[in-house]
């Protein structure tokens, strides 16, 4: 008895393309048989539910109050699930009242409690969807099963459940993120694990802290962009110790928290970290001196000027055209760095504050100025080319607005 | 001769046989990850995404060539989309007519000294404006440079974000298009770097306010097909070969990038004539030499819907365009056949474009050609050829209603019954005379390319009041 291959083999070309052509025909047959039974029972399900979401809705109040008792519609899997999507979507749109009415209302009924048990002993995208409706409800019942769920083997379980904790924005969620990473390190991507933990450590940052001393790797660095993200300034003396720190992440979070803190602490620090080596946490620390709008800044933020990134000039720049009292003599200083870079990146914060026309008015009333001087400012402030660029070296218009290395 | 005629035809045979298969293995890998896809959806809620503190900004660059019709409506449905941190760069490519001046009076431009770092080559600038009205809304205004990539490039070099989303300036984007192109990247930004969406035909459908109000199959036989030829495209296509991280195309009517790496291979190819398929290659060149460990994704649900040609001559040219763009990638890209630095990029993705895309035409038309002459010489079972041809048919049959299937299955943007009845009957009617149209078309951008016609030219379009823009 031959193989398969060989009996095909035996019919003949001829044969074996008449199959392919009866097989390809039954294949069109039924791909079209299949895309019209499935609109058919499609329209005919979605009608039904629309006309019972609508039904529904119309007594939603009682429904939600309890008045209509729950097991009249708890019962039918149909129009729990309905109730429940509605029940979720409500949440997104409700205020605080709303949520609370809301959430006793799930509770009261089970909606909650079969999630949980859904999320424990269901499996793969059963318990992924359980987690989601859990997140959706923020109810904080539901963060033992989320934090569970964490532990999952499926990264997509994993991401659910994180999500889902970062809904419910809560300490404890967050002490079950950090209890978790701490256990098993960096086993989902950075970006979800930091929105996650930044959403429930708002409340309490100092969590992060032991964690943070610990951690190493890019765990470290991923808590320090989080720490940077919800320190507060009674956390400052804290952070005083990354400003130091080896890791480039942490001296940026470090810069990024002590904009928070009390100018008298941070400004030292922020001075140091504004001359780092690493051009993002030179850019966090003159972000952070901007912010702590401290005059004794402005020597930083001019440096910060003529640095060689162009979002730390950028930055530095917006910050100095919002000490507004002293607008004069810190164009005076940009103009005296002869930093063509420095001028434009200065010009361009100027115009996006759409502060240009007061700059020109304080020049114009100026006191302390002479007329020439005055001219001279005016004209750079015109066309954007310090008093020693030749004009004939004739660079387009395109080229002064940004021209960089 | 006759010996001739008979290996030409068994080469022949066994080619359609393999492209077919090829076809029929990217339906099932598609129908799998299109099931996954829409399984995975349920896990994200896209207003999470939207609300996370760590979603990072999006610069969307829309470059425009006299577009004063539609400017004003297509810049608004831009600032709408639906992200936390956008700015919109528009790119007025030296129009000749008001399309600065409309942007301008919608928008209450003024001049500013918005950073401008020429790193990408592109024709000079004239200046930048940002809005009023708008501060998310950046236009720079330059000189003609010929290619929709040097409009791009000036955009690229005055982005701000990590990343940057080209797209179309007369296209239509749904509202939460770039939440959902961003979820690849958000779930896995180290090894993510670019993400191609959707491309969907506009013509014939309900356009309101900039904002897509419902989808409808065009009128016109010309368009329908097409619709079937983009469905075809991006939902077996791209699905499949992206599954396998050999996307070779991300289409330049919506793609997101990561800005460094796009800047790191020197922006578009001003003087490409496929400059989505020329950047894309580029970028899988740089990472494989560069040894990194990267994803290029294609996501099937953030959906841009583009105006498609609408009459022969156009829809000809575009055609031809396409494939001479695609032999100006090829060519540049051979050194990278077969060489393991470059994977599978070397040793599936490429061969199967010089194969079964660049070929094609040329294969199919010598191909007709032998089997009729052999038909006539009796050299051919003539049985065997009408068997033949009638399993071609129905085989490529199965594929373009797969493609229907999928869109059924998935998205189901055809809600008309009608709609679909026409979509399905031209499954059956596009092979006889479009497809054979279509080799033409091909075969002339090959012939234009290889007399040397190397010339990017944009394609005439009636705008969006064909689409019911109102």
């Amino acid at each position: 008895m031959g193989s398969i291959f060989d009996r095909l083999w035996r019919l003949g070309p001829a044969a074996f393309v008449l199959k392919a052509i009866i097989a390809a025909i039954v294949a069109d047959g039924l791909l079209l048989a299949f895309i019209f039974l499935r609109r058919t029972y499609r329209r005919r399900f979605f009608a039904r539910r629309d006309a019972r979401v609508f039904a529904l809705r119309r007594q939603w109040d009682a429904l939600i109050s309890g008045q209509i008792p729950y097991e009249r519609w708890r019962k039918s899997t149909f129009d729990r699930r309905i109730v429940e999507t509605m029940a979720l979507d409500a949440f997104e749109a409700a205020g605080p009242e709303e949520s609370a009415c809301l959430l006793k209302f799930m509770r009261a009924s089970g909606l909650i409690e079969k999630r949980i048990f859904e999320a424990q002993h269901l499996t793969g995208w059963r318990r992924m969807r359980a987690l989601v409706a859990l997140g959706r409800t923020r109810a904080p019942e539901g963060v033992p099963a989320l934090a569970e769920a964490l532990r999952d083997r499926q990264v997509e379980i994993r991401l659910a459940a994180l999500r889902g904790l970062g809904r419910t924005a809560c300490p404890q969620a967050a002490e079950e993120i950090l209890a978790w990473v701490g256990e098993v390190g960096l086993t989902v991507p950075a970006l979800p694990l930091q929105s996650a933990l930044i959403q429930c450590c708002t409340e309490r940052p100092q969590l992060l802290l032991p964690l943070v001393k610990q951690a190493e790797g890019p765990l470290r660095e991923v808590l320090g962009r989080v720490l940077g993200e919800v320190a507060t300034p009674a956390l400052a003396v804290e952070l005083l110790q990354f400003v130091g720190d080896e890791r480039e992440e942490l001296r940026a979070a470090a810069a990024r928290a002590m904009s928070h803190s009390d100018a008298a602490l941070a400004f030292d620090a922020l001075s140091e970290l504004a001359q780092d080596t690493t051009w993002f946490v030179r850019l966090r620390a003159i972000i952070g001196m901007g912010r702590l709008a401290d005059p004794r800044a402005i020597p930083t933020l001019l440096k910060g000027l003529s640095d060689s990134n162009r979002l730390v000039r950028l930055r530095a720049a917006e910050a100095l055209v919002q000490f507004r009292a002293v607008m004069v003599p810190v164009f005076q200083h940009v103009i005296q760095l002869q930093d063509g870079y420095g001028l434009h990146a200065y010009l361009t914060a100027l115009e996006n504050a759409d502060m240009r026309g007061k700059l020109e008015s304080q020049i114009q009333f100026s006191t302390k100025i002479g007329d020439e001087q005055k001219s001279m400012m005016q004209k750079v402030l015109q066309t954007g080319r310090l008093p020693t660029e030749e004009p004939q070296q004739g660079k387009p218009a395109a080229n002064l607005s940004g021209s960089q290395p | 001769m006759i010996r001739f005629l008979d290996m030409s035809n068994q080469t022949f045979f066994w080619y359609y046989l393999a492209s077919n298969l090829a076809y029929l293995v990217m339906l099932i890998v598609a129908l799998k990850t299109s099931a996954l896809h829409q399984r995975k959806l349920e896990s994200h809620r896209l207003h999470w995404f939207k609300d996370a503190p760590m979603t990072p900004p999006i610069t969307i660059i829309a470059p425009a060539h006299n577009e004063e019709a539609s400017i004003r409506v297509a810049i608004s449905n831009l600032l709408e989309l639906d992200y936390p941190q956008l700015e919109v760069i528009v790119v007025n490519d030296g129009s000749a007519d008001r399309t600065l001046e409309e942007l301008r009076e919608a928008f209450r431009l003024r001049p500013v000294r918005a950073v401008y770092v020429p790193e990408s080559k592109s024709a000079a600038i004239h200046g930048l404006y940002r809005s009023d009205r708008d501060a998310r809304l950046v236009v720079v205004d330059k000189e003609a440079g010929g290619s929709k990539a040097d409009a791009v490039n000036a955009g690229l070099n005055a982005a701000t974000s990590p990343y940057v989303c080209v797209v179309d300036a007369d296209s239509v984007l749904e509202r939460d298009a770039l939440l959902r192109i961003m979820v690849p990247i958000l779930a896995d930004p180290k090894r993510v770097v670019a993400v191609g969406g959707i491309v969907r035909v506009l013509n014939g459908s309900e356009v309101e306010g900039g904002q897509l109000r419902r989808v409808r199959l065009p009128a016109k036989s010309i368009e329908a097909i097409q619709v079937i030829e983009y469905l075809r495209a991006f939902l077996i296509g791209r699905e499949a070969w992206a599954q396998g991280n050999m996307l070779m195309i991300i289409s330049g009517a919506f793609g997101l990038f990561r800005t460094d790496l796009v800047r790191a291979v020197g922006g578009y190819r001003s003087q490409a004539i496929g400059e989505d398929l020329d950047l894309v290659a580029r970028l899988h060149r740089y990472l494989r030499e560069k040894g990194f460990d990267y994803e290029i994704r294609f996501v099937p649900d953030p959906m841009c819907w583009t105006e498609v040609p609408s009459d022969l001559r156009s829809l000809g040219r575009q055609r031809a365009r396409w494939q001479k763009g695609l032999l100006d990638v090829l060519w540049p890209s051979r050194d990278m056949l077969f060489r393991r630095p470059y994977g599978r990029i070397g040793w599936m993705a490429l061969p199967y474009l010089w194969l079964f895309e660049l070929f094609a035409p040329v294969m199919e038309i010598v191909g007709i050609a032998t089997i009729i002459l052999a038909a006539y010489l009796g050299v051919l079972s003539r049985q065997f050829f009408v068997q033949f041809l009638m399993f071609g048919y129905a085989f490529a049959t199965v594929i373009s209603i797969g493609s229907v299937l999928l869109e059924e299955i998935t998205y189901k943007r055809y809600n008309d019954w009608k709609d679909v009845v026409r979509l399905v009957s031209y499954c059956f009617l596009e092979h006889f005379p479009y497809r054979q149209l279509h080799m033409i078309w091909r075969l002339q951008g090959l012939w234009q390319y290889l007399r040397g016609d190397h010339v990017w030219k944009p394609l005439k379009r009636k705008g969006l009041a064909s689409a019911g823009w109102q």
